[in-house]
């Protein structure tokens, strides 16, 4: 028990400021994952020309592992387009387009389970279709989907973890810096892997939670 | 700009290593293949604990299968790595050492025996109650019901949903370089570190998964949509 507290909770502000980063990077990736993936979905679906760039992109995303993801960011991506420059970024957007890959093809199931019906109802209204978009798809769109956006946010929270790889100071490259002071990994390890499965085993129950919730109160089924 | 981009689409670097390289494609390959049997395995008996009817057994499969979904699995691979051996070794009063691709074998195949086990769970749940009702009524065992009649038609049921597994399985195995077990994205880290020409390198790595995921998800869905059609006829 000594160690415990010699190792894990004296250093409590170390695990707490590792802690932070992680969040803040799980936020912004979360936030462009939906955006992206939106988008991604919105040019897939209606516009022609560059239907095949979206597919392309979608299934890039989708089958390469995000470890390859995160280091070509970071190391090609800069040459390429002089940007992301910081470590920071690049692990957002790894992260990001990753999620927004498979958000892309969720969002594309909802939009298409959407009765036709309910498109022509909007336009014999007189709306115009970026107000029927706006107020009749996107609405049933994020209902029908708020369960796997739920759930992307919890992929984005495991795979967070690997942005240490890049020299971002998150919970696990924290974790690892102790570890390589004092050569002591039982106790530094064993608290890093209970927090993060403790944090991811909450968030997905209050995201269940949550997703049902909304879509219950919006006449819509538990699942 | 241009300039980079066309030394980007340029893969001869990528070409020029290709034994190196295709030498850590099989190792990947190779990680991949034991850990899924070693998830499916693990998965497999979840499951069967999570069905029980003593609340021990079904306790700890619970346990297990929260556990093992909800942890990182580069966390896990670390974790094993240079956790698990001083524990064992505590355990057994001697020094222990895990080779890298043992450690990277117990990590990848503890994290996704939980969700096979979800997917072996889901599947013998589906089974009506009323075969069940028959194999009692037929005298036969506990046992021979879950061999003979529930598992066989488990397996065709979580055939689509074990293609994805499989998949996310293959591509956290990338994770295993970073225990330096020498898979492809490991040799690809190593030459680039060589060269210090990281852009066709990761370039090369990303397009050689991309290739490999895609190729193995449509020969799959393909062959497990007709295995199904020809067995459920």
């Amino acid at each position: 028990m000594n160690n415990w507290d010699r190792l894990v909770w004296n250093q409590r502000e170390v695990f707490l400021a590792g802690f932070q980063t992680t969040l803040q990077i799980c936020a912004v990736a979360f936030f462009w994952a939906i955006v992206i993936g939106l988008l991604l979905c919105l040019v897939r679906m209606y516009v022609r020309p560059v239907k095949p760039v979206a597919v392309l992109l979608i299934e890039f995303f989708r089958a390469t592992p995000i470890l390859v993801q995160l280091l070509w960011v970071n190391y090609v991506w800069p040459e390429l387009f002089g940007w992301p420059n910081t470590f920071f970024a690049a692990a957002c957007v790894a992260l990001a387009v990753q999620s927004a890959g498979y958000l892309a093809e969720t969002f594309r199931g909802a939009i298409e389970a959407i009765p036709r019906g309910h498109l022509e109802a909007a336009s014999s209204l007189g709306m115009s279709p970026w107000h029927a978009f706006a107020r009749i798809t996107l609405p049933q769109v994020l209902l029908d989907a708020a369960p796997s956006i739920g759930n992307q946010f919890t992929v984005i929270v495991k795979s967070s973890a690997l942005v240490s790889v890049i020299a971002v100071p998150d919970l696990m490259f924290q974790s690892q810096k102790l570890v390589n002071k004092w050569y002591e990994p039982i106790e530094i390890l064993t608290a890093t892997a209970a927090i993060y499965i403790a944090f991811i085993f909450l968030v997905s129950m209050a995201l269940n939670w949550l997703a049902g919730s909304v879509r219950r109160r919006y006449g819509l089924g538990a699942n | 700009m241009s300039e980079s981009l066309r030394e980007s689409l340029d893969l001869s670097l990528f070409w020029e290593y290709r034994f190196i390289l295709f030498k850590g494609l099989s190792m990947s390959l190779g990680v991949f293949a034991c850990a899924a049997a070693l998830a499916l395995a693990g998965g497999l008996v979840a499951a069967l604990m999570r069905v029980s009817r003593y609340r021990a057994l079904r306790w700890t499969g619970t346990v297990h299968v929260e556990v093992s979904r909800n942890s990182p699995d580069y966390i896990m691979v670390v974790w094993v790595h240079f956790v698990l051996p001083l524990l064992l070794g505590a355990l057994i009063g001697k020094r222990l050492e895990f080779n890298p691709f043992v450690s990277a074998l117990i990590a990848l195949g503890f994290v996704y025996s939980g969700y096979f086990a979800e997917t072996f769970r889901a599947g013998i749940e589906a089974v009506p109650r009323g075969q069940i009702e028959a194999g009692r009524g037929l005298g036969m065992s506990e046992r021979l019901i879950m061999w003979r009649l529930i598992l066989p038609q488990v397996v065709r049921r979580m055939l689509p949903e074990s293609v994805n597994q499989f998949i996310s399985l293959f591509k956290a195995t990338s994770i295993v370089s970073l225990i330096a077990v020498p898979d492809l994205m490991y040799q690809v880290s190593m030459v680039s570190a060589q060269e210090m020409r990281p852009l066709p390198l990761y370039t090369g790595a990303a397009v050689t998964y991309f290739a490999v995921v895609c190729g193995a998800s449509y020969l799959l869905q393909r062959l497990s949509g007709r295995w199904r059609a020809k067995v459920f006829a």
